[in-house]
């Protein structure tokens, strides 16, 4: 390993910054050579089925080396102090996305202009102008005064507006042009919760002795604004985002409040809201019928999940190699299904080492919630973390058949602008609470250092 | 590993970069772990190890995913369905369901009734006989799928169920060495290859059914059925029910018939429980239970008529004779005798309106159809006289038959017929008290050495058995023969069914008579002993 720098009084504070991020620079380098490697064996596959060599080809590497350097030079000149690692995971995460993408032509690489080809460096960038906005403490203001309730205000007007002017297309609600604005609830809820949950901790652990009831009369705002947005994403039947806030709100809350009776209660509701929705909605009791046996209709509902398992059981332990195998064959692969390519091509060991990558990243966001004591910007990098596991985990169990597919993304690596851009701006306020507040909040003795 | 001269640069380097990015990837995931170290967040509060069991909750939960992706993708040649459907809806040239080997569908000695053969790269399943062993064996297609053994062993014959340490270690290497060409295991029936073929060739181009079976263990030795379809020719045609011969009917198991005579045994075995032992008058015109229905009257009757001579009848006839001329007038007075009751419990001991299992596994079942007997008004004297002598609404399957008539030659034990060489035999019921069934089967071997199946006796093969030509509205009667050999120690019991064969003792009787001698030869029943 290599010798740790000692920051030098003498040296100039950039060296010092510098010296400090070298775990990071080290993770970058690996990330971009990894990337390069798998860009050639899909440029090579490529070129041996006889495509011929374009000059743009590595355009989609070199933008996303070069918006690596940026990144790190950016950080390092701005002294920022946060995680490093979970740049690090996420660098190779967003190039592994990207790598898929060309793979799987959602880009036109021969045009330079392609809007899709900067998704991914621009994500970055957001994070960044994010981290960076938000750092030094500053992402506590997001929940100050009435910024609070702008928040929750502004998650359900977002619904409302998109249920009000978006369009249908299987089965869901989207915005203009097959976006969907509603990804961005889970920045907005989310800091909603945070800020609740933090200013009625004590209240809201306060469960009472005797019959255990929650303290309603503290919880109703909360109550109100949960059954107002669930009732408004099941209208547009985007179940993926109920479940994955759902769950967010009850690890914040026990987290919060310290209270299991929150888990248990919020189990047996979720048991009893899964029931409910199922005997009204009969896409829902379609993919769970799938589910269950989806050799019921092969060529119908289940036509798309077994391809997907069809695709990885020809992928086997090492996969065919990256750019070898035919996830054509998988319907609408680039958005949901996208792990089940990975699985074809980089087999069984493949899709392992990227889970490790993923638990990296969920593992260092609840690390630095550990570590944070800051309660709003605790629950907030909780929640997020929370949230992107969520995620990850109902997109694998549902291409893996493990549970019913929910049709959500696999974050920064499933195509769709609106939901990889929100992933970006999640890691970015995850990467502002890892900076710490300032010391001299900290350490409320000196207001002011005096500036000799 | 496999490697070839005229291996591409390309595939080379490919390999190569695929093992750089592994490396690379792996290498990296180190060093998200190593690092933590040196990227600790010191600026922030020391840890508390708050959130350390939901980290371990949320790797539980992100193995449990990957464990059950490894049940698809390293082991998904132990669902059948799933290799079925990627047999026939999986495009990928490289996608190992393609190259699976299926087991071999074997005989008693092994000769092979269905086996996979390599035709440019696609495995093809090839039958050697054709339609002979359809009824047994199915077929297996990529788009209409399985059906018979094919459908019901699926997973033994893709190489499922590993069960021994050997083939454990097999699964092993064959997941790590990547290996694209697994191989099925073969499935050994207890079919008689020759026996079935000869079975075949006799029934020749009239439609019919031939079982033969141990009836000590229920080890089905033929399970012919005529015509059938070609399992190497499978189309849509097939499906589309205009062929009048339907040769997709397994006339065998599932195929009804009026039994005739034949089912004389089962209500020979009803009134010798009930304690029958005495004579019946039967006249010469015949027996009826009233006055405005057509008298049931015997063969012999007919006869003497065409020939402008008046028949005498019988007489008075006791049971044993009764069943060696075969009297449909003793029988019928002999069912209305013994009362709707005893009749009705009779059909049920018996298991009719039912199906017996053969095999059974979540990729399909073999089934037989036992009869067909619906319950008779109180009053219905005449049906009850019809269906003692085999007519009326009582139908069987000509499996059905053979099991009949092997628990009769088993000291009336029923064992469940069984088409799988290694499965167990599993008694199924007992049809009848072993006295009875003693008693019966002597009369049975009288039936053959001086009765309407005289034609058929060879001394050293002891037949044991009852003919039987079960009129019906379609035409021409069916002819029927079922039997045991040797009388004492029975080692087979037949059935046999030809459609509009007319008169069991000429057409059916022969045919058992030759799949005995046959089966003798082979080795399959002992000589009987010399009296």
């Amino acid at each position: 390993m290599k010798p740790r720098q000692r920051p030098d009084m003498n040296t100039h504070p950039f060296v010092q910054a510098w010296s400090r991020r070298w775990p990071e620079r080290r993770l970058l380098w690996l990330s971009v050579l990894g990337i390069g490697i798998g860009f050639g064996m899909m440029l090579g596959s490529g070129y041996a089925e006889g495509r011929a060599f374009a000059l743009t080809d590595p355009l989609p590497w070199t933008l996303y080396a070069g918006t690596l350097v940026v990144l790190h030079l950016t950080l390092v000149s701005v002294h920022f102090q946060g995680d490093q690692i979970l740049i690090g995971a996420l660098a190779f995460l967003a190039g592994f996305g990207l790598l898929a993408q060309v793979r799987l032509g959602t880009f036109d690489v021969a045009n330079p202009l392609d809007p899709g080809l900067y998704l991914v460096p621009a994500g970055i960038v957001l994070m960044l102008l994010v981290a960076i906005g938000l750092s030094h403490g500053r992402y506590a203001r997001l929940t100050e005064g009435h910024w609070l309730w702008v928040w929750a205000a502004g998650s359900l007007v977002l619904v409302a507006v998109v249920l009000l002017f978006g369009q249908r297309y299987r089965g869901a609600v989207y915005g203009v042009g097959l976006v969907t604005p509603t990804e961005l609830l889970k920045v907005t809820v989310v800091v909603f919760l945070a800020g609740f949950i933090d200013r009625h901790a004590k209240r809201l652990a306060n469960w009472g002795k005797g019959f255990p009831l929650p303290p309603m009369r503290h919880l109703w705002p909360l109550l109100l604004f949960c059954l107002g947005l669930s009732a408004l994403l099941l209208t547009q039947r985007d179940l993926g985002m109920v479940v994955i806030l759902s769950v967010a709100l009850l690890v914040m809350l026990f987290f919060g409040t310290g209270r299991t009776a929150y888990l248990v209660l919020g189990g047996v509701l979720a048991a009893l809201a899964g029931a409910l929705l199922l005997t009204v909605f009969s896409h829902g009791q379609r993919r769970l019928a799938a589910w269950l046996d989806p050799f019921q209709d092969p060529t119908g509902n289940s036509w798309q999940i077994l391809q997907g398992l069809s695709g990885m059981y020809s992928g086997g332990l090492w996969g065919e190699g990256f750019g070898a195998g035919n996830p054509e064959y998988t319907p609408i692969a680039q958005s949901d299904f996208i792990y089940a390519v990975i699985g074809e091509e980089l087999g069984f060991v493949g899709a392992v080492l990227l889970v490790l990558v993923f638990l990296v990243l969920f593992g260092r966001g609840l690390t630095i919630a550990d570590q944070t004591r800051q309660g709003f910007g605790r629950l907030l990098c909780l929640g997020l973390t929370t949230e992107l596991a969520t995620q990850t985990l109902l997109n694998l169990g549902g291409v893996t058949k493990s549970i019913p597919l929910t049709g959500v993304t696999l974050p920064f690596i499933s195509h769709g602008g609106s939901s990889l851009m929100t992933s970006f701006v999640m890691l970015g306020l995850i990467l502002a609470v890892s900076d710490g507040m300032p010391a001299r909040r900290r350490t409320p003795k000196p207001p002011r250092p005096p500036s000799d | 590993m496999n490697v070839s001269l005229d291996i591409d640069p390309w595939s080379a380097a490919r390999l190569a970069l695929q093992a750089a990015f592994f490396l690379t990837l792996f290498l990296l995931v180190k060093q998200l772990f190593d690092l933590r170290d040196a990227a600790r967040l010191k600026h922030l509060s020391r840890p508390k190890g708050a959130f350390r069991t939901p980290m371990t909750g949320l790797m539980a939960l992100f193995g449990a995913v990957l464990l059950y992706q490894a049940t698809w993708q390293l082991t998904g040649l132990y669902r059948p369905q799933f290799v079925a459907f990627m047999q026939s809806h999986d495009r990928r040239e490289f996608n190992p369901a393609h190259w699976i080997q299926r087991g071999r569908l074997l005989d008693r000695r092994g000769e092979v009734l269905a086996e996979s053969l390599e035709r440019e790269g696609r495995v093809q399943r090839h039958y050697p006989d054709g339609p002979v062993f359809a009824p047994v064996v199915g077929y297996t297609h990529p788009r209409f799928g399985a059906s018979g053994m094919e459908a019901v062993v699926s997973r033994q014959l893709d190489g499922g169920d590993p069960n021994s340490l050997k083939d454990l270690g097999e699964l092993g290497r064959r997941i790590l060495g990547g290996d694209k060409r697994p191989r099925g295991r073969d499935v050994v029936l207890t079919i008689d290859a020759e026996l079935q073929r000869l079975a075949v060739e006799r029934l020749g181009a009239r439609r019919g059914a031939v079982v033969m079976l141990d009836p000590r263990d229920g080890a089905v030795r033929v399970l012919a059925s005529v015509p059938a379809h070609d399992p190497n020719r499978i189309d849509a045609e097939l499906f589309s029910g205009s062929d009048p011969a339907t040769p997709l009917l397994n006339r065998a198991t599932q195929g009804l018939y009026p039994p005739g005579s034949t089912f004389k045994i089962a209500v020979a075995a009803l009134a010798l429980e009930r304690g029958f032992n005495g004579t019946l008058a039967c006249p010469g015109d015949g027996f009826t239970t009233a006055s405005h229905y057509r008298k049931i009257r015997d063969h012999e009757y007919y006869s003497a008529r065409r020939t402008g001579h008046v028949w005498e009848g019988y007489g008075r006839l006791g049971l044993e004779r009764a069943l060696a001329v075969s009297s449909n007038v003793f029988f019928a007075q002999l069912g209305v005798l013994q009362g709707h009751d005893a009749f009705q419990e009779l059909t049920e001991r018996l298991g009719f309106n039912g199906q017996i299992l053969l095999h059974q596994s979540t990729y399909g079942r073999f089934a037989m159809r036992t009869g067909h007997w619906p319950a008779l008004a109180a009053n219905d004297q005449y049906g009850l006289a019809q269906a003692a002598i085999g007519q009326g609404r009582l139908l069987v399957s000509p499996a059905y038959m053979a099991l009949l008539t092997g628990a009769l030659a088993n000291q009336g034990v029923a064992v469940r017929p069984r088409l799988i060489a290694t499965a167990r035999p599993e008694v199924l019921a007992r049809f009848m008290h072993p006295d009875v069934a003693n008693r019966l089967a002597a009369m049975l071997r009288r039936v053959v050495t001086e009765g309407t199946a005289r034609a058929i006796d060879i001394p050293e093969l002891a037949i044991a058995g009852k003919t039987g030509t079960a009129e019906n509205p379609q035409g021409d009667a069916h002819s029927w023969f079922v039997g045991f050999a040797p009388a004492e120690r029975p080692a087979l019991a037949v059935a046999v069914l030809v459609e509009h064969g007319g008169y069991g003792s000429a057409t059916a009787a022969p045919i058992a008579r030759d799949l005995l001698q046959r089966a003798h030869a082979l080795g399959l029943m002992p000589s009987a002993s010399k009296p």
